[in-house]
């Protein structure tokens, strides 16, 4: 009974470790997003938002660069201006991250942040500069698991989600102004969906849950990923304290 | 009751048209289908000699929501090309490359 035990305990533990391991983001990806607000009921266009992916190699290791980059229409540019970047740069394989920053240029409100992961992951070095402010650094211990708020919009794509029932939820943890907090992503089952060049396509949906200020609502941040290979996001719908919005999967390619 | 309905419906046209000027999109479709609205109970209880004023406003209402619907069909949003973001973005990448080295 115990080898039986162990035998289960070293397969689970086995797959457990191989259903980690990125198949599914690869380098040189690029998924074009149109983002709406919602104002007074009606969506309404205000930027366009890049993901990319690509290899950057250092001279010992070879990483992969996630970036989302957020800019407003051109009409929009002499009303509320726009440049956001979210980066990552995470380990192919296991989608972990090693060095996080964000960018921040809203109007006249600019934020810089930066996380670099120290001993394996468990020790993060922040340093934060705002307008006006001095800069802060702060050095925190988190869970050795502990993904940024972009790599783990990839770690997303990499779960299996057709073997998932409507309501089973996944656990992540994710550090985000300098906070270490819970993430569920609960799969809420398949629905057919407009993305972009790739067409209609059948998509897992996923709502993602999180105990902080930042997200508002039961099951209204919503991911929904296309059901094949390589999981797209396809379309994103969010609540923020600030109001709703959704971005739609324009154009996708280096898939 | 009709200079009310005469008011709010030049009020809307009015915001309507502030909307369709700025990069509002089809938010400017809400002031302006009020201004419709508006305008149209306006005219109707208008006697026959009185039915310029609301017609005005109809006919602005209308020609604003057609510039409104035009403009979200033909032109298409883009993104300027900003020289000093991609500059930033170069030079972001270069510290970056810094740090990583830093951690091995």
């Amino acid at each position: 009974m115990k080898k039986l035990l162990l035998i289960l305990t070293v397969l689970l533990t086995t797959y457990s470790s191989l259903s980690q391991v990125n198949k599914t983001v690869k380098s040189g990806e690029k998924f074009i997003y149109a983002a709406s607000y919602n104002m007074s009921g009606l969506m309404t266009q205000l930027a366009q938002v890049t993901m990319q992916t690509e290899t950057v190699k250092t001279s010992k290791n070879t990483l992969l660069h996630l970036s989302c980059q957020a800019t407003t229409y051109s009409k929009w540019d002499s009303f509320f201006k726009i440049r956001d970047i979210y980066e990552s740069y995470v380990n192919p394989i296991t989608l972990r991250p090693s060095l996080y920053k964000r960018d921040i240029f809203e109007g006249k409100y600019t934020k810089k942040e930066k996380y670099i992961f120290k001993n394996d992951g468990k020790t993060i070095e922040s340093t934060v500069n705002k307008k006006n402010m001095p800069e802060s650094k702060k050095t925190f211990q988190v869970g050795g698991a502990t993904q940024d708020v972009v790599s783990i919009l990839y770690k997303l794509r990499t779960i299996d989600f057709s073997t998932f029932k409507p309501g089973q939820i996944k656990a992540f943890t994710v550090v985000f102004d300098q906070k270490e907090m819970a993430v569920g992503a609960k799969y809420m089952g398949k629905e057919t969906i407009s993305a972009g060049n790739l067409g209609k396509k059948v998509c897992y949906k996923i709502s993602i849950g999180a105990k902080t200020q930042a997200l508002r609502g039961t099951d209204k941040n919503i991911i929904w990923l296309t059901a094949d290979e390589s999981k797209v996001p396809a379309l994103i719908k969010f609540s923020i304290p600030v109001g709703t919005g959704q971005l739609t999967l324009t154009n996708a390619s280096g898939l | 009751m009709r200079k009310l309905f005469i008011v709010l419906a030049f009020i809307f046209a009015f915001i309507g048209i502030a909307f369709s000027i700025l990069p509002l999109g089809t938010l400017a479709l809400l002031p302006i289908g009020l201004a419709l609205i508006f305008g149209l109970i306006a005219f109707l209880k208008s006697d026959a000699q009185q039915k310029n004023v609301p017609k005005w406003i109809l006919i602005v209402a209308g020609v604003t929501l057609i510039i409104v619907i035009g403009k979200e069909i033909l032109i298409t949003d883009e993104v300027a090309k900003d020289e000093q973001f991609e500059q930033k973005k170069i030079e972001s990448k270069k510290e970056d490359l810094k740090d990583l080295e830093g951690l091995e």
